[in-house]
This record gives structure tokens, C-alpha cells and sequence, in this order.
């Protein structure tokens, strides 16, 4: 080993903090005399400087490689997350669907006349007709919800007024004479056809059509219900949706 | 059952109570690492951190979580790649490194907005090596309207350390292992005979020694290089 060497390996030394005692005062002399000495120190300096940022460039590196994956991984994941939120808000829509579905057909298929008859009865009240004297005994019977009392005054009338055709029909259903009140009703129907009037005919269709219903006769009760339906003047036509006559309809 | 037995029967009880609350902290845990999440920093934790050269690797990975998209996003919106923006959060992460461990951030800002301004300096620099002087000044222009935190000055020897990297580079894999390992890892001799297979320690030595003096040639061969990072030294 030559004098140069030997002096880089002792500069090399002192840079990794490997001579102590009167070797480092030595070498301290010899630095600060030596500008040639003093140079190579700081050239080796900067090497060994240059090696400490090239390793912290090769760990940054590496952590590179491991975070870029991690990075990646996680944008799917974020995905995956958002598709299961979706994947699961689909899925419980669709079972929402099934059930509300199966929920139509068991309505659709489990429904009777009577069932139907319920739901869509609606109670008539009385027209107060302008300049008309007082109501008659019977509609004072109905107004009391008497309805035996109003079949017994209907029976006993020789010639009914067409409200009173309506009172009757209505007083035999709610007295489970859905029979009887068809009959009454159909009486009033005809009533205005001979006489070409159209006297309550509104109120005689709807409450026949119910009759029908409540006398299990729904394929009689449809055609009346369809044409109500058809007609959105018809005092009844809001009465009815699609889903009833549909209702209705399975019936047959 | 006596006082112990009650105790023990105690513990185990609460533990079974616990059971729900440590599965969903558990799940919620699960969650954030999913999210990317894993530690968390603040500032002043984060510097400590990173000035540490035991092990900053924690730190580093919480840069890269909080910070990467960030400077992606930046760099792709100003006609970088994602490739581009890869390297530049490297060399962000190493100068910011560098920078805190010579004390020369001051704290005049949160490490966020520093890094934001440093991200922008350097891209405006890359730009200016590329020879896409335009896009460079218009990002400038743009730039001088975001923030004021000038850290231009930190980046001045830039292109020094850039050359630097690439000369030791050129150092054969053996000779930058060890060191690496003795200069950066701050591994024993005898630790580095152990992990690189020497026959023993003088051979580790005398490998160690020709190493460090064949990359203070491959250097003064770049005078230039050698008289910026002098100059660099006593700035």
C-alpha cells in the first residue's frame, strides 16, 4: 500500500469515527497543514454523503413499489365496496319486488266477491233536491239506519219515487238481501227505460254492480263496472281503479 | 367461589360483554386499512418521524397515503403522466426527507401545503429541463396565484443531486451493497460479513475502503458536479 492509500484509508477512518487518541491529534495536525489532505477528506465526504441519499433513494423505492401496489389495490377496493353497497341495495330492491309481487298475486288470486264488495261499498246519502217539501217516511228511516223499518215503508208504497228504489236496493243489501236488492234496483233500471228517464240511474248501476258482488254473481257485476269505469263523468268512475276491475275480472 | 375465582369469573364476563365492541372496533380497523388508513400522523409526529434515520419506513407510507393522490393529480393536470407523477412524489418524498433532516424547514406552514408548494416547484423544474418552457411558465403564472410559500430556493441544486444519483448509479451492485450497508443501514463490519458472505472483516474493510474511494473518483470525474455539491455544502 502506498503513501496516498495509506492516507485515504486513515481520512477513510476518521470519516467512520475509528481513530481515537493520538492517531485522531495526528491526524487533525496533518489536516489542518495538508490543503491536499483536507480536500480528499471533503471529496470522500461527499461520496460517502452521496452513498447515505443513494440509499435513502433506494428504500423510498421500495416503499414505492410496495405503496403503488397498495394504492392500487385499494381503488378497487373502494370499488368493491361501492358494488357491494349497490350489488346489495339491488338485491333487497329486487326482493322488495318478488314480495310486492307475489304479495299482487296472492291478492289477485286469494280475492272473493265479498272481499271486493267490502272494500269498494260506498255509503249513499241522500240528495236533498232543491224545493223539495219534507222526506218521505222511508228516507227518514234511512237517514236513521233503520233499514229493516225502510224495507217494510218500500213494501208498503205503491208507487216508490226513484230515490226510494235506490233506499230499498241499498236497505236489503246491508240487510244481506243482496238478491232482494237487485231485483229493486233492475226495477228502477227499467223504470227509466220505459219512461226514458234517467232517474238515479248513477246510483242504481253502482249499487247493482255491488249487489252482484255481494251476491256472487261477478261476471254480471263487471260489464257494469267497466262501463262506470269508462266514463270519467260518472259520479262512481273515481270510485273504481284498474286494480279493482282487474280484481274483479279474476273472478271469473 | 373465592375472591380470585370471582375476579377471574369477573374479567372473563366483561371480556365476553366486550366481545361485539372489539369486533366492530375490529371491523371499523378492517375498514381503515382497507381505506388505506393504517397510521395516522400528525405534523409534528410526521417530522419527527422522517428526521429519524432508525426508521422513517412508517412515515414514508403515510406520505404515500395522504399524499400521492394529491401530487398525481397535479402533475397529470399539468401535462404530466402518471408515470411522472410517480417519480416526482420520489424524489418529493427524498428532498422533503433531506430537507427536514438538515433543519431547513421552518414550520412556516402545514406539511401538506409545504409539500404542495415544493410538488409544484419541482414539476415547473422538470418542465424546464424537458424544454416545455411555455407549459412552465404558464403553471408559474398560475402558481403565483395559489400560494406564496416560496420554497424555490430549496430546489436550486435540483439537477446536481440528479446527476449525483445517476453517477452512483454506475457503481458496480457490489460496492453500493456494502456501502449501503455501512453508510445508510449504519450496519457493523461484522454484521455486513454475516448478511454479504466475506471471508471476514479486514476483506469487509479493505472492499469498504477501494468502494467508497472508486465512487470519489467516478465524482471528481464530474468536476462540475463536484464543484456544485461543494458549494451546496456551505449554503
Amino acid at each position: 500500500m502506498n503513501e496516498n492509500s495509506t492516507h485515504t484509508e486513515k481520512l477513510i477512518q476518521y470519516l467512520d469515527g475509528e481513530i481515537q487518541g493520538e492517531e485522531l491529534e495526528l491526524l487533525k495536525q496533518n489536516l489542518a497543514n495538508d490543503q491536499s489532505l483536507r480536500e480528499e477528506l471533503e471529496n470522500l465526504q461527499l461520496a460517502r454523503d452521496a452513498a447515505r441519499r443513494y440509499g435513502l433513494k433506494s428504500k423510498i423505492n421500495d416503499i414505492h413499489s410496495e405503496m403503488m401496489q397498495e394504492l392500487k389495490e385499494n381503488k378497487p377496493a373502494r370499488a368493491r365496496v361501492i358494488k357491494m353497497f349497490i350489488q346489495t341495495g339491488l338485491r333487497v330492491a329486487a326482493v322488495v319486488i318478488v314480495l310486492v309481487g307475489l304479495s299482487a298475486l296472492y291478492q289477485y288470486f286469494k280475492t272473493s266477491p265479498e272481499k271486493l264488495f267490502s272494500e269498494n261499498y260506498q255509503t249513499y246519502t241522500i240528495h236533498e233536491m232543491r224545493g223539495e217539501s219534507a222526506n218521505s217516511r222511508l228516507q227518514e228511516k234511512y237517514r236513521m239506519g233503520k233499514m229493516d223499518s225502510v224495507i217494510l215503508e218500500f213494501n208498503s208504497l205503491s208507487v216508490p219515487k226513484p230515490e226510494e228504489y235506490i233506499l230499498a236496493g241499498i236497505a236489503f243489501l246491508e240487510n244481506n238481501q243482496p238478491e232482494k236488492a237487485i231485483k229493486t234496483l233492475q226495477e228502477l233500471i227499467q223504470k227509466n227505460i220505459d219512461s226514458k228517464t234517467d232517474y238515479f240511474e248513477d246510483d242504481a248501476e253502482y249499487y247493482l254492480a255491488m249487489s252482484y258482488l255481494k251476491n256472487r254473481e261477478p261476471e254480471k257485476a263487471l260489464p257494469i263496472l267497466e262501463k262506470i269505469q269508462a266514463d270519467p263523468r260518472h259520479p262512481y268512475n273515481s270510485k273504481l281503479s284498474k286494480w279493482f276491475i282487474l280484481k274483479v275480472k279474476s273472478l271469473h | 367461589m373465592n375472591m380470585a375465582g370471582f375476579l377471574i369469573y369477573l374479567d372473563t364476563a366483561s371480556i365476553k360483554r366486550l366481545t361485539p365492541v372489539t369486533k366492530l372496533l375490529s371491523t371499523l380497523t378492517n375498514y381503515r386499512n382497507l381505506m388505506g388508513a393504517r397510521k395516522d400522523f400528525t405534523d409534528q409526529s410526521l417530522i419527527h418521524s422522517l428526521r429519524s434515520e432508525a426508521n422513517p419506513d412508517e412515515a414514508i407510507r403515510y406520505l404515500y397515503r395522504t399524499q400521492f393522490r394529491l401530487t398525481a393529480a397535479y402533475i397529470k393536470q399539468n401535462s404530466g403522466t402518471e408515470e411522472d407523477a410517480e417519480d416526482i412524489f420520489q424524489e418529493l418524498v427524498l428532498m422533503f426527507i433531506e430537507i427536514l433532516r438538515k433543519d431547513k424547514f421552518r414550520g412556516e406552514s402545514s406539511v401538506s401545503t409545504f409539500l404542495y408548494a415544493l410538488t409544484r416547484n419541482i414539476w415547473l423544474n422538470e418542465l424546464n429541463r424537458r424544454g416545455k418552457s411555455k407549459r412552465r411558465d404558464e403553471i408559474f403564472e398560475k402558481a403565483k396565484d395559489e400560494s406564496d410559500l416560496d420554497v424555490s430556493h430549496l430546489i436550486a441544486d435540483r439537477e446536481t443531486k440528479l446527476q449525483l444519483m445517476k453517477v452512483v448509479d454506475k457503481l458496480g451492485e457490489p460496492c453500493k451493497k456494502i456501502l449501503l450497508a455501512f453508510y445508510f443501514e449504519n450496519q457493523a463490519i461484522k454484521e455486513i460479513l454475516e448478511t454479504l458472505n466475506y471471508e471476514n472483516e479486514q476483506v469487509v474493510r479493505n472492499k469498504k475502503y477501494k468502494c467508497l474511494k472508486q465512487l470519489e473518483q467516478m465524482m471528481m470525474a464530474e468536476p462540475d458536479l463536484v464543484k456544485n455539491l461543494k458549494s451546496a455544502r456551505y449554503e
